[in-house]
């Protein structure tokens, strides 16, 4: 990997979610975010990969520093090649949940970073992307 | 992976549980167990959970923990959360969390205060 502030974990057991949580938070450290940016990038992390291990068993997250132009920033990505979404606009309502869970992972995770983006294929898996950029 | 584990202690009639820096799912599910098979062991009138060192509370704990303040209140007792971190606050609002019934303190000793002094 020759970007000092990227990496990967592959998701396939409960225990993953901690694994992911620490890698996300050393890496969003040394892009120089505070503690409560810190706070926000690792908790939507730790939803999104217990979405992934909750709905497709297994996936992979990845994560590199931005530093195009703007402000320098870390970028996380959540893929899975599980069920898919099938109703994305119900997915992002708050409350809403086919797990049991609270509902809040999706939309949570949406304001607690600055952009979101969500491909989804019923069937074929989904991949979240999140940003942040430093203020 | 090691799992933290998770210390309950009796202080007078409150028992007292603090939860490390980054539970893992599982353990944070131990303390729900423990915590009620304490209550009862232990006649203990309420829980204070010290959560200051937490540097990440998500939905999961979250839902664990109002859930168990929910049984220990079936259990005649009462849950005090106490020493969440201002940047754990600002994100549990923003992400939506609440904790149910649990009522909060700044600090330990706030909480015992709040559980009816000792």
């Amino acid at each position: 990997m020759p970007d000092k502030y990227a990496g990967r974990v592959r998701v396939e057991s409960e225990g993953d979610i901690v694994t992911v949580r620490r890698a996300v938070r050393d890496a969003a450290k040394q892009v120089g975010f505070g503690v409560t940016d810190l706070t926000r990038i690792v908790t939507a992390a730790s939803e999104l990969t217990r979405n992934i291990y909750l709905y497709a068993g297994s996936g992979e997250v990845r994560w590199r520093e931005l530093n195009a132009g703007r402000a320098p920033g870390i970028e996380l990505v959540f893929e899975d090649q599980g069920p898919g979404i099938p109703d994305l606009e119900l997915a992002l309502e708050e409350g809403y949940t086919t797990s049991g869970g609270l509902g809040l992972g999706l939309p949570g995770a949406r304001r607690l970073m600055d952009e979101m983006e969500i491909e989804t294929e019923v069937g074929q898996g989904t991949t979240v992307t999140v940003r942040k950029w430093r203020r | 992976m090691t799992t933290d584990s998770i210390s309950v202690v009796k202080v007078r009639d409150v028992l007292m549980v603090t939860v490390p820096a980054a539970p893992d799912d599982a353990t944070v599910s131990d303390l729900q167990e423990q915590v009620l098979h304490a209550m009862a062991d232990y006649e203990a009138k309420g829980l204070v959970l010290d959560i200051s060192a937490v540097e990440i509370l998500d939905s999961f704990f979250a839902r664990t923990v109002a859930e168990t303040t929910q049984m220990v209140g079936l259990m005649g007792g009462e849950t005090v959360i106490a020493g969440m971190r201002p940047s754990v606050a600002i994100t549990a609002t923003q992400l939506g969390l609440t904790l149910g019934k649990a009522r909060t303190a700044l600090d330990v000793e706030r909480a015992l205060d709040l559980l009816g002094g000792l």
